[in-house]
């Protein structure tokens, strides 16, 4: 029987606002990385798609290199390699960075996959009709090659999220870094980590929903 | 910098380390796969009096260890299982977690392949007289594998990659070492050389993953039939499972 005394004896209660600070920074890195990526995804998939000599080859590298190497690795490399540069770079830095530099990447090809999938007619149509090659891009096939590419932008976005918990490694408070300290210093181990792992998990829900609301929102009446 | 040494010793004691992480994604990989193939097909089954409820547990087994992040999973398989009677060193732990994560997401590449042969396959099969065995093993699989080499082929990508996080709960693989080396470094000589070493570390992965990226989009491409327009790596827009199931290398 749970009596109100013992549910308030859960270490979810016991410790909530440690718990609490804990969640704020993981949901604060993650929704700057995921805007962060949006960004660096679409300036990279507009110069790609533009054909922007030089910078789309640099971009093309860029992606291979993030998406073939480990996101913990580049977060080291970030962390411990900025000091002898002159540069300081905060866990907190760090983690924002890498975490857009991340998800940047893959969002690059997300939305290059997605502006791929244009068919050609709009393009010849908005030619036929005197827009530039430029405008061409951000009036007609950015328009639809981006809600395309809602279903793997949402994946991105996903992994974004939970990628945050990689943080841990150079020591940012956010939520399994707490999760782990506090287990460590009370050995309440079972409770907290299956309390960690309910958090993501509704993370992961509520922000896939989100991103089906916001695909309905903006589906192509026709299709491509 | 004029003392090179420690050039050597690093690569010596990295090599260690990165024996360490192919045991560790060779592992993985190996049991990721074989689970992941035969929870897949199992999620396939028909309706029946227990497929029903066995489905069901699957598919929440798919969730919850697509949903976690991994580094969740080790820590859960970890510094959890001790509690419940289970004493996992840190690499089997790693492997156990790896897998956990691993096969879901083998079983959703499976489910999707599957599902994206026409039914009517497996209805003219079944009219012929097949059993779900016999679809399954001669009609069904034999096409599906094609559609799920690249998604499984950029999930071992992925798997080889995520053996970094191993680090983290102990396992002396390439990535723990050479932060060990860097630390050490930086005590013993006040320069812990951190820019070439974790560089190394960056180049080793990526001599070993963008083969294997390559190969992926290979496959993609010799299988994606003419009649298919050649955007077919565009994730779920068209109803074609496979390319679907191809979208989610991000997903970790």
């Amino acid at each position: 029987m749970m009596t109100p005394a013992a549910f308030t004896n859960l270490a979810a209660f016991e410790y909530a606002d440690v718990l609490w600070t804990g969640l704020l920074m993981t949901l604060q890195i993650s929704l700057i990385g995921m805007a962060g990526s949006v960004v660096v995804g679409l300036a990279g998939a507009a110069a790609i798609t533009l054909r922007v000599p030089v910078l789309s080859q640099a971009i093309r590298m860029y992606v291979e290199i993030i998406r073939n190497t480990p996101l913990l690795v580049q977060v080291f490399f970030l962390f411990f390699v900025a000091p002898p540069l002159g540069l300081t770079l905060s866990a907190y830095a760090v983690g924002c960075i890498s975490l857009i530099a991340w998800g940047g990447a893959y969002n690059v090809e997300n939305f290059r996959a997605g502006l791929d999938a244009v068919g050609p007619r709009y393009q010849e149509g908005a030619r036929a009709l005197g827009f530039s090659r430029f405008r061409t891009f951000v009036h007609v096939t950015a328009p639809i090659g981006v809600r395309l590419s809602i279903p793997g932008l949402t994946n991105t976005l996903i992994s974004v999220l939970k990628n945050s918990a990689l943080m841990l490694g150079i020591g940012l408070a956010e939520l399994t870094f707490v999760v782990q300290k506090l287990s460590a210093d009370t050995f309440r181990t079972v409770e907290l980590y299956v309390l960690l792992g309910v958090v993501y998990l509704v993370l992961v829900l509520l922000l896939s929903s989100f991103m089906h609301l916001i695909g309905r929102r903006y589906a192509l009446a026709g299709g491509v | 910098m004029d003392d090179t040494s420690w050039i050597t010793e690093t690569l010596d004691l990295v090599a260690t380390g990165a024996l360490r992480t192919i045991a560790l994604a060779a592992t993985s990989v190996i049991v990721s796969v074989a689970c992941g193939v035969l929870l897949g097909v199992l999620l396939c089954l028909p309706n029946g009096r227990w497929s029903t409820p066995a489905r069901g547990i699957l598919t929440a087994y798919l969730q919850v260890f697509r949903g976690l992040p991994v580094l969740v999973t080790l820590f859960i398989v970890f510094f959890v299982s001790p509690s419940l009677g289970v004493q996992l060193a840190s690499f089997p732990a790693a492997v156990v977690g790896l897998s956990l994560w691993g096969s879901a997401n083998v079983m959703e590449v499976v489910r999707g392949a599957v599902r994206s042969i026409p039914t009517a396959q497996s209805e003219a099969a079944s009219a012929l007289g097949f059993g779900w065995t016999s679809v399954m093993r001669w009609v069904v699989l034999p096409q599906a594998i094609k559609r799920m080499l690249p998604p499984v082929v950029n999930l071992i990508v992925d798997l080889i990659q995520a053996t970094t996080l191993a680090s983290l709960i102990g396992v002396v693989e390439v990535l723990q070492r050479s932060r060990q080396a860097v630390e050490y470094y930086q005590l013993s000589e006040g320069d812990g050389h951190a820019t070439p070493i974790f560089a190394a570390v960056l180049l080793l992965f990526f001599l070993i993953c963008y083969p294997l990226t390559l190969l992926a989009k290979r496959i993609e491409r010799r299988i994606t039939t003419p009649g298919r327009p050649p955007s077919s790596s565009l994730p779920a827009a068209e109803p074609a499972p496979a390319s679907t199931v191809h979208a989610d290398p991000a997903n970790r």
